[in-house]
């Protein structure tokens, strides 16, 4: 039921335009109602820059997401009691819903090694993040509810896996609004279509301007990644500027047959802006003026970091450029970081993938001064079980794993909480999903609990009635 | 709210100790979005309902201030003389609270400020009776209403007009003039077929001097094909129609087709409404006469198998109730605009929709078999159509499967003479015995080959004929299920049995029996026309359609939080004339349509405006764009490209196949030339041109679309293969069907907005043309480039794709 966002006919222009959102920022649209957006203290714009709740310490949010589910005793997460009684059964119960049977422990294939100045412990999987652990802030108690991806990705995005919701990208869009008005708030790289699909990224029952803009999908290279319709590839500019201006006379014309109408008016402007986002974008996208050096640090000189480090450089460049919520999935054409089976051989090779570009955007995020007010997120939708399946894989477990983050106001080289002596459940201090999110928005000086949207006669949260902050990460 | 709010007070103030503040909207907001949770989650477990620790309940204001064996809990105003907050801050471990636990500062900090600002709490038994009220106006019976007498009576076409008027003479305003005949004709086309009248049609119209000129387009329209097309889908809305399951995994319904034509053929038909909502529910359930009725029937109840569901949920039980909730909420939604789903976990906030009414309808669903597997990946039941073309499929295939076997049987008898033959002859010791067998002899080419025709035979029985089905429902063993407390399916409470809610007046209560699932009865109760609501709903719906807002704006929730009715008499008085004529919807469209309210000009006079800026009264009509669907049918229509074959399935995957896996590779085609309600609906990755128009999401009923205005539309205006190719075709008719440039802009001009150009715009438009030309003597290409460019920015105008 969509009648909160419905435009009634001859609504005034100001109830209208608060309902309807001219695209990525209309800088146009909300200069032309500026007197009475002034005199009524109202948001004409839905994406025009808002303040915080409450004092910020991140401006925005870059989303590494490895698909799948990276395990977190092969990676962040040690276990010395798993390494001393492997192929023993797991000394207490198993949750009552799995999604795969599982046999007993298997132990980590790979050492662990503590570094830094922090002493945080990353396994040989991850030599270059290793290098940056005192920027990071591990959370080892993280977990959800749902084993499967789909339902579990869902809870991720959008903090519900049994109904459709917004994204915490488009909560993010509507919480603060974008920085730059060409730009849309909420840019997701190359999202995986399955398990989801877009309702990992749309803005659900939100106005549509919040709905985040992808960048292709999971089945192409981050190099042929384009938001949909941004180019035209018969007309040349000047042809298109000619049309626009042909366009404009003929609507103008057409509103005074009709006389004054908000949502016509309002598409007249929405061309403007589309034309000036259509060269917004690839300017964005052109990492022509990149030097040599920064397309090594992402490690886009290598055939196997090339795909990630091009999107997590991207990423970079749409922070830049004043976008609020930059996703990047690592997903290719299996589900990349689910192994069932070979975890030896696939983890190996995705770590491989992403290890050097996540290091490179950390690096070049510090060297830049940037690490201070973007928010680093790294994770997935589940982890992995320490007990086997076969006998080189693991099966999903939502019932404890580690994500981590870094830069926006946390504490780099901390730990906080942590999975049982096996790494099967979160055991102290934990944290699901839900606080996890609080937590994220609280970085953004958003309050959860008042960041709300009033669709079918409730206000709805993304934290839906759940969700503590955790505080103690905090600097 | 504000009514809300302002009961909630007058109860406090009648209800609480003398220091009560009447707690404002603001304050009742802060204790329900912070303090509430953290009482609940902290401390209501040993202090609440269940439990009372040191004889201490924290679950109401009065409970607070009575406090327990330590005294009064809190002091308000003063959290340092709380003793809630005292505990909260205790440094001594055994007597710190909640017991094991520590507050976060933060979360102490929102106690100690809402015992500052007079520990406002809302007055939950009383509030909970006013907002669940069963004496809320839709669940009332129908109301006969005469005619209300109106002051122009000249004005009046219809008994729906004098409703109108009544109104606006109460307000002070007049309607608006009565639209221009090209103005209507292109309305009520685009509203009853979805796509623009042909220049002949708007010609014939011009002309026709007769009093029921209009008359007779309406009912041209409503005989048309194109109005079940039209209307069926917006059915579809409401019924979630998808051709994939979405959420998880994302797999084809490739017989969800048959129940979109069954909703199409239902509204060319004129089937009576009560019929249709009959059908869907229990279509199995009900006598046919022949074996295309029994077929129609069965794919009918396809309304209550197509929703999302979660195909890879590991816990079974919870999997069974979340589809059972997804039909319950979908059918309340649907037929009684009630949103049943909220009573799943607590009796519904807001609704007198108690959760024994939830399990009670939730028993009936219970005993309706959907899945026919509910292990991962789940399986949906399908019903096959037994007919002469399936058995034909079926004797295809079994002789498929014979030649096969028939196939490795020869090439067995051939490779076991060749081992024979390449070996020495050995006698057979005692005469003969059992056949030997020779295939660990075999050549390495032999075993494969074999090993081929082996696979191939049983990938061919494992795949099955592919007989015609349709997704559906049919009974399952007959229970009665328990509430489940707080929705949890390991948590039961009483067992309800089978009924129907209680609080709607009128409609008697079915009677269920242990041999039916109770669909059937619960049909019956929903088109009895003592029900308030069911027809309510569907007249209210079909006015929105018309109107672009009901008389309830909220279409699918009629319930509490659903707005009121801006003409409660109009709305009570259609519904009775609907079921009167035997739930016709094609009556229904007439009398709306002949009506001087639906013809009205878009004109709006400053008075109006300004006293009725949002068109609650229907003092003139809106200004609409037209839906996803119309816009992309329009621009194949005027470039002379639209396939008007109806019908069949353009999927082009098999049933169940997915259709994004892990690959995220999209199989799925929308370069077809046929109407958009034939396109392939995929949830979780809808045709992006119809997402970025604000199709609405597949997976939720709802029966009132939005309209947004975003960049990303004008993209797509601007730069989609759609709009520039139907550019480059209109350019390519003009260019065949007129002979000067002139004429072509009045053909243009004609085709697309239905009118002559201006000289204004034909001047325009010869500079923009004269602009792209070259220099010199343009070759055709070049003279289609040209006007394609034209075309382009004419079916990208507004006055292309809004509809006054």
């Amino acid at each position: 039921m969509n009648f909160s966002t419905n435009i009634a006919p001859n609504m005034s222009r100001r109830t209208l335009l608060q309902r309807t959102g001219v695209g990525f920022g209309a800088l146009a649209l909300a200069s032309m109602l500026a007197g009475e957006t002034v005199a009524s203290g109202e948001d004409a714009n839905p994406l025009a820059p808002k303040l915080p709740l409450v004092p910020a310490r991140a401006k925005r949010i870059i989303f590494l997401l490895m698909s799948g589910g990276p395990s977190q005793v092969d990676t962040f997460d040690p276990k010395p009691l798993l390494t001393r009684d492997d192929g023993k059964p797991l000394p207490f119960a198993k949750p009552r819903v799995q999604f795969n049977a599982t046999k007993n422990l298997l132990r980590s294939p790979w050492k662990f090694r503590q570094h830094g100045e922090s002493g945080l412990w990353a396994s040989e999987l991850f030599p270059h993040v290793a290098r940056c652990v005192d920027d990071i802030c591990m959370l080892h108690s993280c977990y959800g509810t749902n084993p499967a991806h789909g339902g579990a990705m869902m809870k991720l995005h959008t903090g519900s896996d049994s109904f459709i919701r917004p994204s915490i990208g488009s909560w993010v869009s509507y919480g603060l609004g974008t920085e730059n008005s060409n730009l849309p708030a909420f840019v997701t790289i190359c999202p995986t279509l399955a398990f989801g699909g877009v309702n990992n990224w749309s803005s659900a029952f939100l106005p549509a301007a919040h709905n985040g803009a992808s960048l292709g999908d999971a089945s192409v290279p981050s190099e042929k990644a384009r938001v949909k319709f941004i180019q035209n590839s018969k007309l040349p500019r000047e042809i298109q500027q000619l049309q626009l201006e042909r366009l404009n006379k003929l609507n103008r014309e057409h509103l005074k047959q009709t006389g004054a109408e908000a949502s016509l008016e309002a598409r007249i402007n929405s061309f403007e802006l589309a034309f000036r986002m259509q060269s917004e974008i690839p300017k964005v996208e052109d990492l022509s003026g990149e030097s040599a050096s920064t397309i090594k640090l992402y490690g886009m000189d290598q055939p196997e970091t090339k795909n990630f480090g091009r999107m997590c450089l991207l990423a970079r460049r749409f922070a830049e450029a004043g976008v609020r919520f930059i996703q990047v999935t690592h997903n290719d054409d299996k589900v990349q970081w689910d192994q069932h089976a070979n975890l030896k051989r696939d983890h190996e090779k995705n770590a491989k993938e992403v290890d050097l570009p996540i290091a490179g955007l950390l690096t070049d995020l510090k060297q830049r001064g940037l690490l201070d007010d973007t928010l680093i997120w790294w994770g997935s939708e589940f982890g992995r079980t320490p007990t086997a399946e076969t006998t080189d894989g693991r099966d999903h477990n939502p019932e404890g794993f580690t994500m981590w983050l870094a830069g926006g106001g946390t504490k780099g080289g901390f730990r906080y909480g942590s999975t049982d002596d096996y790494g099967y459940y979160a055991a102290e201090n934990k944290v699901h999903i839900h606080d996890f999110h609080a937590t994220l928005l609280h970085a953004l000086g958003l309050n959860h609990e008042q960041l709300t949207y009033r669709y079918a006669g409730r206000d709805f949260r993304l934290t839906d009635v759940e969700g503590n902050v955790v505080h103690e990460i905090f600097a | 709210m504000n009514v809300v709010v302002l009961l909630m007070s007058v109860l406090l103030a009648a209800d609480e100790p003398a220091a009560a503040v009447t707690p404002s909207a603001e304050q009742l907001r802060f204790f329900e979005t912070s303090v509430r949770p953290l009482l609940a989650e902290q401390c209501l477990k040993c202090h609440g309902p269940k439990k009372q620790w040191g004889s201490l309940r924290l679950d109401s204001r009065e409970a607070m201030l009575r406090g327990g064996d330590s005294g009064a809990a809190i002091v308000v105003g003063s959290p340092k003389k709380s003793l809630l907050i005292e505990r909260l801050r205790e440094a001594d471990k055994d007597l710190r609270m909640p017991k094991g636990g520590q507050l976060t500062k933060p979360q102490i900090a929102t106690l100690v400020r809402w015992v500052e600002m007079g520990a406002p709490f809302p007055p939950t038994q009383k509030t909970a009776q006013t907002l669940r009220d069963p004496d809320h106006w839709s669940f009332q019976p129908l109301v006969e209403t005469p005619r209300p007498a109106v002051s122009n009576t000249a004005w009046p076409e219809s008994d729906v007009d004098h409703f109108i008027l009544a109104r606006l003479d109460e307000a002070g305003l007049n309607p608006a003039p009565r639209a221009d005949r090209r103005t209507l004709i292109r309305r009520v086309t685009f509203n009853l077929a979805g796509l623009p009248p042909t220049p002949a049609e708007i010609d014939a119209f011009l002309v026709d001097e007769s009093p029921d000129a209009f008359a007779k387009v309406v009912d041209r329209l409503l005989a048309s094909p194109h109005y079940g097309q039209r209307w069926g889908r917006h059915w579809l809305d409401v019924a979630r129609y998808a051709d994939s399951n979405g959420f998880d995994e994302n797999i084809c319904h490739g017989n969800a087709w048959r129940y979109r034509d069954y909703v199409v053929s239902a509204f060319n038909q004129d089937k009576p409404f009560d019929r249709f909502l009959t059908e869907q529910l229990a279509g199995d359930l009900l006598p046919f006469g022949s074996e295309d009725q029994r077929h129609e029937q069965l794919i009918a109840t396809g309304f209550l198998s197509i929703g999302p569901k979660v195909l890879a949920e590991t816990d079974e039980p919870k999997m069974r109730m979340d589809i059972i909730d997804e039909q319950l909420d979908t059918t309340g939604r649907a037929f009684l605009g009630l949103t049943l789903g909220c009573a799943r976990c607590h009796d519904h906030k807001f609704d007198p929709i108690s959760a024994e009414d939830y399990y009670g309808l939730a028993g009936i669903f219970k005993s309706t078999l959907t899945m026919r597997k509910y292990q991962k990946v789940a399986e949906w039941h399908e019903h096959l159509l037994p007919s002469s073309a399936a058995t034909a499929i079926q004797k295809a295939f079994d002789e498929k499967v014979e030649s096969s076997k028939k196939a490795i049987a020869d090439f067995i008898v051939e490779a076991d003479r060749q081992v024979r033959a390449s070996r020495p002859a050995k006698p057979s010791p005692g005469g003969d015995s059992q056949p030997e067998n020779l295939e660990s002899q075999y050549s390495p080419e032999a075993k494969a080959k074999l090993k081929t025709l082996r696979d191939e035979l049983a990938a061919l029985q494992k795949e099955g004929p592919d007989l015609p089905a349709a997704m559906g429902v049919t009974e399952d063993k007959v229970v009665d299920i328990a509430v489940h407390l707080r929705g949890d399916p390991l948590t039961l409470g009483d067992v309800v049995p089978r009924r129907t809610p209680t609080v709607l007046k009128g409609a008697r209560l079915p009677t269920m029996t242990d041999k039916e699932s109770g669909r059937r009865q619960l049909a019956e109760w929903l088109v009895d026309s003592q029900n308030p609501l069911t027809a309510r709903v569907i007249v209210n719906r079909i006015w929105g359609w018309h109107f672009g807002q009901g008389i309830v704006r909220s279409t699918d929730n009629l319930g509490l939080l659903g707005e009121a009715p801006s003409h409660p008499m109009l709305l009570d008085w259609l519904a009775r004339r609907f079921i009167e004529d035997g739930w016709s919807m094609k009556s229904l469209h007439r009398r709306i349509l002949l009506s001087s309210t639906w013809q009205q000009s878009a004109t709006v006079s400053p008075l109006s405006l300004r006293s009725d800026p949002e068109n609650r009264l229907f003092s003139r009509a809106p200004i609409r764009r037209l839906e996803a669907e119309a816009v992309r049918d329009s621009l194949l229509f005027v470039s002379g490209r639209l396939d008007e074959t109806m019908g069949g399935s353009l999927l082009t995957l098999k049933n169940r196949a997915y259709f994004f896996d892990h690959t995220s590779i999209d199989k799925t085609t929308y370069d077809s030339p046929r109407r958009s309600l034939y396109l392939p609906v995929v949830r979780n990755n809808v045709y992006d041109v119809f997402q970025l128009l604000d199709f609405p999401d597949p997976a939720v009923s709802s029966g009132n679309r939005s309209t947004t205005v975003v960049a990303s539309q004008a993209l797509l205006m601007l730069n989609s293969d759609l709009v520039m190719e139907s550019a480059s075709e209109l350019a390519r008719r003009l260019l065949a069907e007129a002979g000067s440039d002139d004429e072509r802009l009045a053909r243009l001009y004609r085709l697309a907005f239905g009118r002559k150009p201006t000289e204004r715009e034909r001047t325009s438009d010869r500079e923009f043309l004269a602009k792209l030309t070259p220099a010199g003597k343009q070759n055709e290409k070049q003279r289609r480039e040209t006007w394609a460019a034209l075309c382009h920015v004419t079916l990208a105008a507004n006055e292309f794709i809004y509809v006054r």
